[in-house]
């Protein structure tokens, strides 16, 4: 990890004095433990606050869309893939990014390591693998590989697709054995049982938003809950509502969500929201035999036409 | 995909249907229009999705 | 919501295709149930799954696309 951040402060000076590009976003230390910030380098003594942790949860894809200027990019494996589907999709050319991948040894649950300690966690310090969490009153080490996030636990491309520097060595990939074994438990419900897992999942639901603020694939200057002629979706807390809002944007993912985990890393209600693109994820490989963000040259299966095309359902 | 989600959502399968009719195929649409009417009413009245309902 | 058990389904027909075949089938006096209630689109292309879920918030039992 800290041969990791001289690497990345190095490249982000040197890109930045050379001028080749005009700003680097990468993540800066948060004003809490266990928290990094998306932070925009535009000096090279500002590069020098950019550093890489256990914490990257964000995904940094998201504050390249439509920007004008040559743009240094730090992007783990998850990151590189929105950054394909960005190109992709015209939200910003090729030519102006310089991507700095970071092979990715998987990010850790926050949420999950505050359970490990009866009080609030006030520090936490990295040396390889190890982390030391402690609170006022007690200290632990626990292994990353441990309390990784779901979404990391289940990834298995945790190299860069696409880069123009790389840090460090390429990691292994990841082989599951049964990688859709949470979205097959649920297909596996009935009808009701399926429909009152998802009113619990989305009990604590505040409709505020963060998740799909927090999407790379979310960036349509109008959401269409926020449309209001005409209002698909109301806005308060009513359960249809919450459900028609999920629903709905799960499927703009369709094809798209590359399970970064960011809509989940900034939920403040700690809501699985990955229920629902998981299920997209594993229908856009058994139907299309797609995996989001790994090729600029492909385009997305729902917006192609194969004569091939899966058309059983329609009679 | 879509209906697939929604089924994963717990939508019976039966209420969105899809079809593919010319506009020459005046039974086929007679006959489709059947079978669909008949799977929904099968399921009955719907209680999911609708506003209002909770 | 309605007194009357009967079933709704919101039909959402394209203008070439299927709304020209409920036409004819129209015309021609067939017979088709009278649950199916149609919106006519301007072609299946212009279909969006909003509208689905629209047509079920407004109280739909099913929904039918057809091109
Ligand atoms: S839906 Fe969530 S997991 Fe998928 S790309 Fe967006 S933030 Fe990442
Ligand atoms: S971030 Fe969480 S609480 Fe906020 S809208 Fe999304 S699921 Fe709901």
């Amino acid at each position: 990890m800290e041969s990791y951040i001289e690497q990345i402060r190095t490249l982000a000076v040197d890109l930045l004095k050379s001028g080749k590009v005009d700003v680097v976003i990468g993540y800066r230390r948060g004003s809490v433990p266990m928290a990094t910030v998306p932070f925009m380098a535009r000096t090279p003594e500002q590069a020098k606050q950019l550093t890489w942790d256990s914490h990257c949860t964000l995904n940094l894809a998201n504050y390249l869309t439509n920007r004008q200027e040559k743009i240094g990019i730090i992007a783990k494996g998850c990151d590189s893939r929105n950054i394909v589907n960005h190109i992709v999709e015209n939200k910003i050319n090729r030519d102006q990014l310089h991507i700095i991948g970071v092979p990715c040894k998987g990010m850790v649950n926050p949420k999950e390591l505050q359970t490990l300690l009866d009080d609030e966690i006030i520090s936490c310090a990295e040396t390889g693998s190890t982390l030391t969490i402690a609170s006022s009153q007690a200290e632990i080490k626990i292994e990353r590989e441990d309390h990784l996030r779901n979404n990391c636990s289940l990834c298995t491309h945790r190299n860069p697709v696409i880069y123009d520097d790389l840090v460090g060595e390429a990691v292994e990939e990841p082989v599951l054995d049964d990688p859709f074994k949470d979205v097959n438990a649920i297909e596996a419900m009935d009808a009701d049982e399926k429909w009152n897992y998802f009113d619990d999942l989305l009990d604590g639901c505040i409709r505020c938003y963060a998740c799909r603020n927090a999407c790379p694939l979310c960036y349509c200057p109008t959401c269409f809950v926020d449309e209001s002629d005409p209002q698909w979706v109301g806005k308060g807390q009513n359960d249809t509502d919450i459900k028609t809002f999920h629903f709905l944007r799960a499927f703009h993912c369709a094809g798209r969500c590359t399970d970064c985990g960011a809509c989940e890393a900034a939920c403040p209600m700690d809501i699985h929201v990955r229920a629902f693109t998981r299920k997209l994820i594993k229908d856009s490989k058994e139907l299309f035999g797609w995996e989001a963000g790994m090729d600029i040259s492909k385009r997305p299966p729902l917006d192609t036409f194969a004569p091939d095309d899966p058309n059983d359902f329609i009679k | 995909m879509m209906a697939n989600l929604l089924e994963h959502m717990g939508m019976e399968k039966d209420r969105v249907q899809f079809s593919w009719i010319s506009s020459a195929e005046a039974t086929k649409f007679a006959t489709v229009a059947r079978e669909v009417a008949q799977s929904v009413e099968a399921l009955g009245p719907n209680t999911k999705f609708v506003k209002g309902s909770d | 919501m309605s007194e009357t058990k009967q079933t709704k389904v919101v039909s959402f027909l394209c203008n070439w295709c299927s709304y020209g075949a409920a036409d004819l089938a129209g015309v021609s006096r067939m017979q088709y149930p009278e649950n199916i209630r149609v919106i006519r689109i301007p072609c299946t292309g212009r279909m969006s799954p909003k509208f689905v879920l629209s047509a079920f918030r407004e109280g739909a039992d099913g929904v039918w696309v057809s091109g």
